[in-house]
């Protein structure tokens, strides 16, 4: 009867912590402020949270391979304003796969140093997310980029078209996410992943395999920065050169929530995106509570803490840390 | 066009006022140290602008710095022209307090500091040769008479709601702004309510997502006054994505993204300040001290009201 | 001479050899770029680069313990603002009104508190739950920036207080005040990290942290002190920047981190611990502040900066990679 031990409550929680978590947080919500769950307000919440979203399903991909990403946000800006800059000149049909070809170079190169190279992913990251800016800067010539005829083109579909009622944008999460779910939990190459990130570094793969794995995840991470950056630039028809930037630490947020450890090896699409709609709703559901934007910040800092918490603490079967 | 009337025209005075401290000195050396190059295009403006003025003049030189929004740098940067000696400093403030100490390091070693743009706190007054700039209370002011006719015209003056986003906190432009439009409207529109003011910090993103707050929280918004087109453009978006139409937008500092949209019918008003102006009247102000000229203290340069009916008497903005 | 004793004496002096290049690069293009009458090796100029050294130069010695401790902390700027709004408005605080000028004593002391207790705190919860101090600090980011808001909403703090002022500004034996206190600080963290069990024990944690417990050594406290430390540093840092200017933005210290990890990872400490010295660390703040100074000089704007020092930070990451090659496989953080 009463004999659910602690260990099991604990396996239960690491689990569906998460789940749990999101379930109470809805709830609350709810309770305070019967708007909360107003089909207008969930659409306005998940289609605010797709950029952010989209980037944090590439980030899955780097994180569980043991890496860390610091270069999404300046990523972003500058897929953004390469995007704008060249739907004017070579339009929109050349610029979008031009934009992602850039985009993913600039991936590619620190798949290269963090996966053949075997840089440290923190420092490099942390190089490019300042090298880039730089980039952009310099491509911008730090002007606003704008699209000169904002009526005459098809572009603004991306970030402000809807089809059967949804907005574009947060069908292009679904399907993203759907996709690299998929990839990533039914693929032999989901399975490199979730190797190379865990301890299987010299057993299970030889080095080739392991610096393959990684530059295609961070191929993967780019890949999404330039859809964010798609969304974002059509979105908004116009952009600053700072837009995007300190996303990358939101984005590791989301993906923390979700339940990935930095160790690699561990987290999944699924809880991703949970991660990504928590911090969406915290904040959607503070300010419809009529609480000032930094409580945001507050209640973000202690929910980390305690959802990263009590997931290892699960894990290793005791609350408390065993460091002396 | 009109434009390039103006810059001729103080190129011309440029050249010629340069003369009489060359004459005594050789060229002058001027200083400038910039809040943040990059982060919009009237900054991006504002210095390619001074340097042509400057590469115009024989008879100056110029060192052109960027403090990247960070106070720390900023003051480092004054500290480096005070070291390398310059004629005079300008000076575009990152923190309108921050600042004071450094420019008064400036001016105990008799190096005039000018003001340009965004004035500093008046606790450094005493340190300051010249503020060369628009003048933002008389803006905000404008704004808020251009909103209040406007709803007039449309006969709601008795009842409309606004919004109002405002630039950076802590920045004097974005504060005289605010002050200006709040004194403003219930002097000449006195039923309008504002009924919420949020910062935008002078970025599209981010006022973008103060408006889709607003609008998810107040069902009726009648206008919205932003501090400057920028965030304005941003605001608009976000109505847009909601589907929220007749809302008039009034915004400061007219970019060629606010033109566009005025053209378009989306957007009502703005104030027209042109960089250009400002960077030009900011080296002729540093120059005209450097050659004792009388400058006044306050050096504002004009910005007209400007909306959907005399647009057409402005050229659109090159940033 | 061996191939190791050579990269050895290139992975130590690297970062010296780093600054005698820059002052060489940018001497000699600064004759043919720069406006400035005087030459960039001026000594005023150089007595000047160690002042402006000194906001990052002061929280990247934390750092340097607390990565050579094999943590990392990314939560400084953040607690930099904090301690600067508490030591601008605790000298308005009705409490301290009879003090006269003795409130700077008071409100310097607060600050430091604050940000020593706040150190403390990240020290704690990294000790007690065992979560990544990455994400307790980047979790502590977020929410010290929020208190940061909290006390006087978007709006700035100021209290321009002129004898703090003239303290600040003040220059003894030529060297400015902000000098002194980088110097001091790099002094006492040398003296700590080589001198001391505490200094000792946390190489040894950095390095192999279940050797380290084998032996005996109570990991937790250590890692709790540094915080501790860093999170004092930061205040101190805060406090001596901010005696100065007397305004701070609620925006201001943001990526703060980022600059002092750079520099602390220019210096030679591992990310992953258990190397590093303070000297080294000093040595990468000058390289920081010598390449921002030095492209100021001669001209170059924002996004050159930027770019220049992201792909110096990889090169050096590159460089210390071969230099290493053949020792110990790098742990993952």
């Amino acid at each position: 009867m009463a004999t659910l031990t602690k260990q099991e409550i604990g396996t239960v929680l690491a689990k569906q912590g998460i789940l749990i978590a999101f379930a109470l947080f809805m709830i609350g919500f709810t309770l305070a402020n019967a708007k909360f769950l107003s089909p207008d307000n969930l659409f306005s919440v998940v289609r605010s949270s797709t950029i952010l979203g989209v980037m944090a399903l590439g980030v899955t991909f780097v994180v569980i391979s043991g890496n860390l990403d610091l270069s999404v946000g300046s990523m972003m800006s500058f897929s953004t304003i390469v995007v704008l800059d060249l739907h004017d000149k070579i339009g929109p049909l050349l610029a979008i796969p031009a934009m992602f070809a850039m985009t993913m170079a600039l991936g590619a190169m620190i798949g290269f140093l963090v996966g053949y190279l075997k840089l440290n992913s923190l420092i490099v990251t942390l190089g490019m997310l300042s090298a880039i800016h730089g980039l952009t800067l310099t491509y911008s010539g730090g002007k606003n980029m704008d699209i000169d005829n904002k009526d005459g083109t098809w572009f603004d579909v991306f970030g402000q078209g809807s089809a059967l009622g949804i907005p574009v944008p947060i069908l292009i999460f679904i399907a993203l996410a759907a996709l690299l779910g998929l990839l990533l939990a039914k693929t032999p190459f989901g399975r490199k992943v979730y190797a190379v990130g865990g301890n299987g570094t010299a057993a299970t793969f030889s080095g080739i395999h392991r610096a393959r794995t990684v530059f295609a995840c961070y191929i993967i991470s780019a890949f999404c920065v330039a859809t964010a950056g798609l969304i974002q630039a059509s979105r908004s028809m116009g952009s600053q050169n700072t837009v995007g930037q300190g996303m990358e630490l939101e984005v590791l947020a989301a993906v923390i929530l979700g339940g990935a450890s930095l160790m690699g090896g561990s987290g999944t699409i699924f809880k991703t995106v949970i991660g990504v709609l928590i911090l969406g709703f915290i904040q959607n559901g503070l300010l419809l509570m009529g609480l000032q934007f930094y409580v945001q910040f507050i209640v973000t800092w202690i929910i980390i803490i305690l959802a990263v918490w009590l997931d290892i603490a699960a894990k290793r079967g005791r609350l408390w840390s065993p460091i002396a | 066009m009109k434009i390039r009337t103006i810059l001729a025209a103080s190129t011309a005075t440029t050249v010629l006022a340069g003369a009489a401290f060359a004459e005594a000195h050789g060229p002058m050396t001027i200083g400038i140290t910039q809040n943040n190059v990059g982060v919009d295009s009237y900054q991006t403006t504002y210095e390619q602008a001074f340097i042509a003025a400057a590469e115009a003049n024989d008879d100056v030189d110029v060192v052109v710095l960027d403090a990247g929004g960070d106070v720390a740098r900023q003051i480092a940067q004054v500290e480096d022209l005070i070291q390398q000696g310059v004629d005079s400093i300008i000076i575009w403030p990152t923190n309108g307090e921050a600042v004071i100490p450094a420019v008064r390091k400036a001016s105990q070693e008799d190096i005039p500091v000018i003001v340009t743009n965004s004035n500093i706190a008046e606790q450094g007054f005493d340190f300051v040769a010249s503020f060369s700039g628009p003048d933002n209370i008389t803006q905000g002011s404008r704004s808020a008479e251009i909103m209040c006719d406007k709803f007039k015209d449309m006969g709601i003056a008795e009842e409309a709601r606004v919004v109002q986003i405002s630039g950076q906190p802590g920045y004097t432009t974005a504060i005289e702004r605010a002050k200006g439009f709040e004194d403003r409207l219930p002097e000449v529109c006195p039923d309008v309510t504002l009924v919420e003011t949020q910062p935008g910090d002078w970025n599209r993103e981010k006022s973008q997502q103060v408006m889709e707050a607003f609008l998810t929280k107040y069902d009726d918004i009648d206008g919205v006054y932003s501090g400057d087109d920028n965030m304005g453009v941003g605001a608009l978006n976000a109505a847009r994505a909601a589907g929220r139409e007749g809302i008039i937008f009034v915004g400061a500092t007219n970019f060629s993204v606010g033109y566009e949209a005025m053209e378009a019918g989306d957007y009502w008003g703005s104030i027209y300040q042109s960089p250009v102006d400002d960077a030009e009247a900011a080296l002729q102000t540093a120059i005209d001290v450097l050659n004792g000229e009388d400058v006044p203290f306050l050096n504002y340069f004009d910005t007209p009201k400007i909306t959907q009916d005399n647009m057409g008497d402005f050229t659109k903005p090159v940033f | 001479m061996k191939t190791g004793a050579l990269s050895e004496a290139l992975k130590k002096g690297g970062i010296w050899g780093f600054i005698v290049l820059e002052l060489i690069f940018f001497s000699v293009a600064g004759q043919f770029l720069s406006l400035s009458n005087s030459a960039f090796m001026d000594l005023d100029n150089m007595l000047l680069l160690l002042k402006q050294s000194a906001p990052i130069g002061i929280i990247a010695m934390g750092m340097t313990m607390v990565m050579i401790n094999g943590n990392i902390d990314l939560s400084v700027g953040a607690t930099y603002a904090i301690a600067a709004i508490v030591l601008l408005d605790s000298m308005t605080w009705p409490i301290f009104a009879g003090l006269g000028d003795w409130v700077i004593l008071m409100s310097w002391t607060l600050a430091l508190l604050v940000g020593t207790a706040l150190g403390a705190l990240n020290g704690l919860i990294v000790w007690k739950t065992g979560v990544d101090a990455f994400i307790v600090t980047l979790g502590s980011m977020l929410g010290f920036r929020g208190l940061v808001f909290m006390f006087n909403g978007e709006n700035p703090t100021s209290n321009l207080n002129w004898t703090l002022v003239d303290f600040a500004e003040a220059e003894v034996l030529g060297l400015a005040t902000a000098t002194w206190f980088l110097l001091a600080v790099t002094l006492v963290v040398w003296f700590i990290m080589t001198r001391t069990v505490h200094g000792r024990n946390a190489y040894a944690i950095g390095d192999n942290r279940e050797a380290a417990v084998n032996a005996g050594i109570r990991v937790g406290p250590h890692m709790m002190i540094n915080f501790a430390i860093i999170g004092f540093l930061a205040a101190l840092s805060a406090v001596v920047f901010y005696s100065e200017s007397g305004s701070v933005n609620p925006n201001d210290g943001q990526l703060f981190e980022l600059w002092v990890i750079t520099a602390v990872v220019l210096g030679g400490t591992k990310i992953t611990g258990g190397a590093g010295s303070p000297i080294g660390t000093f040595g990468g703040v000058i390289a920081i502040q010598l390449l921002r100074k030095g492209l100021g000089h001669i001209g170059a704007d924002t996004s050159t900066v930027n770019l220049v020092i992201g792909l110096i930070l990889i090169a050096v990451l590159f460089i210390d990679r071969q230099l290493n090659v053949k020792g110990k496989q790098e742990l993952r953080i």
